[in-house]
């Protein structure tokens, strides 16, 4: 079968790209044609399968100057050759290197909807910003073993493309195992198959711990931060209050599309209007009460009154909603610095009521 | 208390003018089967199909699984407070056939949370139920019945049929029996062995539709129920039923519960099973707390147990109440295996555990149950609802069952993941 080759576009900084040392890590953006450096070890990984069509090269410098601006810049150099995969780095341990090459994964694999991998090694702080929006493999801390490290990237590579569904997943998804490939985990969760069974896994591991001997937990517990409470509030009276709920209270049709379970959003939404025409986007409690009267999960009609009888200063008028069931801590953590911003952004609200379910 | 199970292997099952079993093939009287069915004034016609492997069928609306069983040289024993007159199940002898299942289907129903399950593709592959030879029946409901009313029936309904088909094999040869023999009492009390109890959360209310909780034991709901001792026969032999819906649960899987079967593979030999404490998920603080000091008391107290696996039903609330029994639990000296069901695709198992408990050191990843799964498999033909039944999705997608591909969480396909622990699944980070 005749075969086409695979278009592969590599990116590189300065010092790999054969530019130069340190005192070039200031130039800009420039292509070479075809694979330079670790790229000619990729290429002879690939084989005859694909192509590396051309090299990117920024310097560290330049590219950790605006990373998001750059990373932009250099992705609409990549899209110009059309590839079917991009590799960037390894970047070892270089921490401006590592996060030039998430950054140009993140903003290529976004805007082409191709696979990107990268290799870095676990120090780098590109792994934990970038792990999501990339396959990057492991890497040693300091530049050797990139023959290795090329094959590991291109065995990925074609695993990736291939299509090939895991089945060892429940959900038969084209997701390569981490272990198998190498690869940091992409803080992704996902049901394996496995030999034993939940009910078998649990009895041995029970009898172990009884037992007085090591037994392994399947999840290591989280520790979780202790947030002091900020002092209170002396005089209401003269205090513009906002309301806040995770419970899902949205306007009807839910214009912001927040998600009944593992929802990452929030709105903002005018309360008078919301009070007129509401549903709950939320999978986690019992929805009645609150669909005949939301003023049970927030509460308007109490504050209300509070204003009028001068006891409150004034009710900010947006409402601010997200959906709090199954979101992990880690994004509800963003979605309230997020609100909290929003709120000191606008400059007149003195305090806030948090109402959850 | 002895149970045996007297399980015969079904290798095909057709529509026949007699009901009865010979030579591995199970022969349904549909005429017969339907008359039984419609002895319930609730419904009004009830659609009976026969569905195996490799049929290109989608069964939807699915809201039970049922194994065939039913109790031998007892009349009015199954089921009790379902079917039969309430009474304690779980001893005597009781006939059980494999390879076939009744998958019950309420095609009327209002509830935007269904059960799937396919005769073919990835779903079949999945699931047990896919594997089988099964019984499909979907009742409509008759005139001026209430909707919560109606699914009782319905479920009842498959429950009766259960019945029905396994009295009909009566004189076919038995291909195993199972004993379950567990005289807890009489379990020495100077046996080096450890003594393990399990904590059996059976429902949670927090679904409950139109505010009404689901029957699921002994005929009545368990929502007000405080922590209570069984026997795992109970459990295993028609006291437990499954819910008015699938949640990765069903009753098939109830009636072959992975924790207390695998307990009882150990009991004897390196530990002593001391029972179940069956509960109820709470919505509120106080009765939580309350509820997860008395099971720590009769975990610790009352049965003697030196060790306790804590297993949870679908969804995020529930992991609370499992929480702080297990904590009680650690604080009594009774050592703990606790489930958990990651509730997001996202993060690290790290960020999914819901409770701050240092002493909970010992956690089973037992299956993320809202995994989200694509099926790339259009059905031709539909049982339970039709082309255009609407399917199940957390994100606000609209689609439908004839669609060439669906977007569906793992839980409502029946037997793919259980809350008993059957399923050889694990969750891992990728």
């Amino acid at each position: 079968m005749d075969e086409k080759k695979l278009r592969v576009v590599n990116y590189l900084n300065q010092f790999f790209g054969q530019v130069g040392g340190e005192d070039k890590a200031t130039v800009g953006f420039m292509v070479k044609d075809g694979p330079v450096g670790p790229g000619l070890a990729l290429q002879k990984a690939l084989g005859d399968r694909a192509e590396i069509v051309a090299t990117v090269i920024c310097g560290d410098d330049y590219f950790a100057g605006n990373v998001d601006g750059n990373a932009k810049e250099g992705a609409k150099l990549v899209a110009s050759y059309k590839p079917d995969i991009f590799f960037a780095g390894p970047s070892f341990a270089g921490g401006r290197y590592g996060v030039a090459c998430g950054a140009m994964c993140k903003e290529v694999g976004a805007q082409l909807g191709i696979p990107v991998i990268t290799s870095m090694n676990e120090e780098n702080p590109g792994v934990d910003l970038y792990r999501k929006y990339a396959f990057i493999c492991k890497a040693p801390n300091i530049a050797r073993g990139i023959p290795e490290l090329a094959n590991t990237m291109a065995r990925l590579a074609f695993r990736l493309l291939s299509g090939e569904r895991e089945m060892d997943l429940v959900a038969w998804e084209n997701l390569p195992k981490p272990s198998e490939y190498d690869y940091f985990s992409r803080n992704l969760l996902r049901n394996e198959l496995c030999d034993k069974s939940i009910a078998e896994r649990a009895v041995e591991k029970l009898l172990a711990k009884l037992q007085g001997k090591p037994f392994e937990s399947e999840v290591t517990p989280p520790v979780f931060e202790k947030v002091p409470p900020p002092p209170p509030i002396k005089d209401l009276s003269t205090c513009e209050i906002a309301l806040i709920s995770d419970g899902g209270l949205v306007p009807k049709g839910n214009p912001t599309g927040l998600a009944t379970r593992s929802n990452l959003k929030w709105g903002a939404y005018d309360m008078e209007e919301l009070f007129q025409a509401w549903e709950v986007a939320h999978a986690g409690y019992f929805n009645d009460h609150v669909l005949n009267r939301p003023d049970r999960l927030v509460p308007y009609d109490v504050l209300r009154e509070l204003v009028k009888e001068g006891k409150v200063g004034k009710l900010h008028g947006t409402f601010f909603s997200t959906s709090g069931n199954c979101t992990v801590t880690k994004r509800c953590g963003e979605i309230g610095e997020e609100i909290g911003a929003e709120i000191l952004r606008r400059g007149t609200i003195a305090g806030a009521i948090l109402t959850s379910t | 208390m002895r149970l045996e199970i007297e399980s015969i292997d079904i290798k095909d099952i057709l529509e026949g003018p007699k009901t009865y079993a010979a030579d591995g093939v199970l022969s349904i009287n549909f005429k017969e089967l339907e008359k039984l069915i419609l002895k319930d004034p609730r419904i009004k016609s009830v659609e009976i199909a026969l569905v195996k492997p490799g049929e290109n069928v989608r069964l939807l609306n699915i809201c039970d699984v049922v194994q065939p069983r039913c109790k031998i040289g007892r009349e009015d024993a199954d089921f009790p407070g379902f079917i039969g007159r309430i009474q304690t199940a779980g001893s005597g002898r009781t006939r059980s056939l494999r390879g076939v299942a009744i998958i019950v289907s309420n095609p009327g129903t209002n509830r935007k949370e269904i059960g799937v399950l396919d005769m073919c593709g990835p779903i079949a592959e999945k699931s047990p139920y896919g594997k089988m030879k099964n019984v499909s029946i979907a009742p409509t409901i008759a005139d001026g019945v209430e909707e919560r009313d109606f699914e009782d029936a319905v479920k009842i309904a498959g429950l009766a049929t259960a019945v029905y088909l396994a009295r009909a094999a009566e004189g076919h040869a038995v291909d195993e029996v199972e004993i379950f023999d567990l005289d807890i009492p009489k379990i020495d009390p100077a046996s080096p062995l450890p003594r393990v109890a399990f904590y059996y959360q059976m429902y949670t209310p927090q679904f409950d539709y139109l505010a009404t909780s689901d029957p699921c034991f002994y005929g009545t709901h368990v929502r007000t129920l405080t922590p209570t001792i069984l026997h795992p026969n109970e459990i295993l032999d028609g006291g437990l039923v499954g819910w008015n819906v699938v949640k990765a649960i069903d009753t098939y899987s109830i009636q072959n519960h992975g924790i207390i079967k695998e307990l009882y593979r150990h009991h004897g030999k390196d530990l002593n099973f001391v029972g179940v404490i069956g509960i109820c998920a709470n919505t509120e603080p106080e009765s939580r707390t309350r509820c997860a000091f008395m099971a720590a008391n009769l975990v610790k107290n009352v049965l003697g147990a030196d060790g306790v696996i804590l297993a949870k039903v679908t969804g995020g609330m529930p992991h609370i109440d499992l929480a702080v029994a297990g904590e009680e639990c650690e604080k009594l000296g009774v050592k703990t295996a606790i489930f958990t069901q990651p509730l997001t695709p996202f993060g690290t198992l790290s960020d999914t555990i819901l409770f701050n408990a240092p002493c909970l050191d010992l956690i089973i990843a037992a299956s993320a149950t809202f995994e989200r799964t694509k099926v790339p498999w259009k059905a031709e033909k539909f049982l339970g609802g039709t082309a255009k039944t609407r399917i199940f999705c957390p994100d606000p997608i609209v689609q439908y069952a004839g669609d060439p591909v669906i977007d569906i969480e793992e839980y409502l396909l029946p037997g793919v993941l259980d809350c008993t622990g059957n399923a050889r699944v694990i969750v891992k980070e990728y």
